[in-house]
């Protein structure tokens, strides 16, 4: 099964590279009908997009949900007295 | 002029320590380099203390510090490895595709939602184990990419490596990834294809 003048390999490649950076456009457009006709390579498509949006909302939420972190005790208290000896240097 | 803002280090680790370590740890996975950065940030801000006018808030500020410390270590892990396997993942492609470039191992459909998903405790321990697998240059630009939102200009200077480098390792990266969680988050959903 051939589908237009791309390989589902390269088509991968491409879709991959359109989330760094704007692509040729014969690229594009190959890469567009390609999509339309494969099942897989589109579904492959939705799951980076998938990926990138899970990950951003982790990095971006997680911290505000049940996820957050607390600074341990000891790094807290390490941190508190380093910005103590560093505030009273004389200038 | 205006109300200059006031700031009061001594309450920073009380007021922004929690935040700003959570938001290191989820960039770094590793607790004591996160509480390391958290500390560079704090002593770094004081330094510039004067610097910092006032126009956005001091979590926000504080929060930019961080980010380029951030940026920092993985600026410096890349140099601790000079030559990395970015050859590694190969394999991945191998197994997912024939000869002739077409699907081998196909896609499968996930029946998942973002907005459900990243709150998931297990799922982004999955995630985080697939990323380990990664070599160190591989996660590297991943992380760089996706977790920091870096441009692709700017990740190319921090590992030093060209474009046309970084986009090969990020395609192997998701490939990776995608195959991975997979194999170990989705494969229950899995619906085969007929």
């Amino acid at each position: 099964m051939n589908h237009w003048m791309f390989k589902c390999k390269e088509v991968t490649r491409m879709v991959s590279e359109s989330l760094d950076r704007k692509l040729p456009l014969y690229q594009r457009i190959g890469v567009r009908i390609h999509l339309l006709m494969c099942k897989f390579c589109s579904r492959f498509k939705k799951q980076l997009l998938f990926l990138r949006e899970t990950i951003r909302l982790h990095v971006e939420r997680g911290k505000d949900t049940e996820l957050s972190t607390k600074l341990p005790p000891e790094a807290r208290e390490r941190i508190r007295k380093s910005i103590q000896n560093n505030s009273f240097k004389p200038k | 002029m205006g109300n200059r803002k006031t700031y009061n280090p001594k309450e920073w680790v009380e007021q922004y320590g929690d935040y700003l370590y959570g938001f290191a740890l989820a960039r770094v996975q590793d607790p004591s380099i996160a509480e390391d950065i958290v500390q560079e940030t704090f002593l770094a801000a004081l330094h510039s203390l004067k610097n910092f006018k006032g126009r956005s808030s001091e979590r926000t500020w504080l929060t930019g510090i961080l980010k380029h410390k951030i940026v920092d270590y993985y600026r410096k892990k890349a140099k601790e490895q000079p030559v990395d396997d970015i050859e590694y993942h190969l394999e991945t492609l191998d197994e997912i595709f024939d000869e002739n470039g077409q699907w081998k191992v196909k896609p499968a459909k996930w029946a998942a939602d973002p907005q459900k998903l990243y709150e998931e405790r297990e799922f982004m321990k999955v995630l985080h184990n697939c990323l380990s697998e990664l070599s160190s240059r591989l996660s590297s630009a991943f992380i760089l990419r996706e977790m920091i939102g870096e441009s692709t200009e700017e990740i190319c200077k921090v590992l030093n490596i060209s474009a046309t480098n970084l986009w090969v390792m990020l395609y192997r990266a998701r490939m990776y990834l995608r195959r991975c969680l997979e194999i170990n988050w989705f494969a229950t959903d899995i619906v085969e294809d007929a």
